[in-house]
């Protein structure tokens, strides 16, 4: 009879190992940052091999890439998907517009950055990112999903109240559910 | 070409003596007229001079003058020229006649108007927000809101500007001597 520590851990490492090699992807092609992921996609750099690929609904993905800036219209939606998805679900930022407003820093509608309002593991910086940084931010979060680091989505039901309230300052007529899950 | 655009400035300015023409190269036949006569000029333009394609209701808004315009822009499938229609709106009281009983989607670019500029367009269809959820301050593309400002006092960000992307050029002009000009002033940080 093995302690139930080790033992935990070892299904641990194999679920860890089985998540980072299928993470289906829904990606949120706000902007211009949607234009690099179909040659990521396809045969010239195949994120497939890293067992990258797309999803059709929220509900059968495991990370929401948001390609580009988000106004705060279309940050409702975010927010309704990121909940929507099961666990374990990952959120990479794409672009310097999710990290701090990139050329939309002045505008009236776009919010500057991504993780005061969703928990995001991987940043991919650039303007726009080229395929190769699209694939080191997923080789970069396959590594953090293996570590165990990747716990985004703990960190945002821990902290829903912050969350929430940075949510709500940005729209000010909150017609969501309180609660998605 | 100059023909047929001395022919329908001809055909204008006889129908609707306010009408004032703009000359420019290329394509295009410029008028403009007082804002009452919009409708008639258009209708006019559609039905008996087969301009039947509405391209684009354009705004501008002239600050300095507190007078917004609006340019109608319509093509003909004959002719293969555009005719622009320019007329001016006070800024103060901003009230437009709609054109949406002529070209059905004019009523898109109105109502796109109407939430960036704040025209109010006299019957408008569906008059409900289009673009802008639950906006309260004032449109955001007139000229005195200050985009800057607003989304410094709406969106948190990590901080002013990295140290790494201060302006360099009071540092050269001290150590140049020369003069930072008046029109660099107003854009350094």
């Amino acid at each position: 009879m093995i302690n139930d520590k080790v033992s935990q851990k070892i299904v641990d490492i194999i679920q860890n190992y089985a998540r980072k090699h299928s993470l289906w992807v829904l990606a949120y092609g706000t902007g211009c940052g949607a234009i690099e992921i179909p040659p990521t996609m396809t045969s010239r750099y195949d994120a497939e091999r890293l067992g990258v690929r797309g999803a059709a609904t929220p509900r059968q993905a495991d990370v929401l890439l948001i390609t580009g800036y988000l106004t705060t219209k279309t940050l409702k939606r975010v927010i309704r998907v990121y909940e929507q998805m099961q666990d374990p679900k990952y959120v990479i930022g794409f672009g310097s517009c999710t990290i701090n407003g990139g050329m939309y820093f002045d505008s009236y509608n776009t919010i500057k950055a991504l993780d005061r309002y969703l928990p995001v593991d991987v940043y991919i910086n650039g303007c726009m990112p080229r395929p190769e940084a699209v694939l080191e931010g997923f080789a970069k979060l396959q590594e953090l999903i293996q570590a165990g680091k990747a716990d985004g989505s703990k960190k945002y039901k821990e902290n829903l109240e912050w969350y929430r309230a940075n949510q709500k300052e940005v729209i000010p007529v909150w017609r969501m559910p309180e609660f998605n899950w | 070409m100059e023909e047929l655009k001395k022919k329908i400035t001809q055909k204008i300015t006889d129908h609707f003596a306010d009408a004032a023409v703009k000359k420019y190269e290329g394509n295009r036949v410029d008028f403009t007229v007082k804002k009452e006569t919009i409708p008639a000029i258009l209708f006019f333009l559609k039905d008996e001079m087969g301009y039947n394609h509405l391209s684009h209701i354009s705004c501008v808004d002239w600050l300095e003058e507190k007078e917004f315009e609006l340019i109608y822009i319509v093509w003909s499938y004959t002719d293969h020229l555009k005719v622009f229609v320019h007329t001016r709106v006070d800024r103060e009281n901003a009230v437009m006649d709609n054109i949406d009983m002529i070209w059905r989607q004019a009523n898109t670019y109105e109502r796109e108007i109407k939430e960036m500029y704040g025209i109010h367009f006299e019957g408008l269809e569906a008059p409900e927000e289009f673009l802008l959820e639950d906006w309260e301050d004032m449109p955001p593309m007139r000229r005195d809101f200050d985009t800057h400002a607003y989304a410094r006092k709406t969106f948190w960000d990590r901080q002013e500007a990295r140290s790494d992307a201060q302006d360099v050029r009071e540092t050269i002009t001290k150590r140049t001597g020369e003069e930072i000009p008046d029109v660099a002033k107003k854009y350094s940080r």
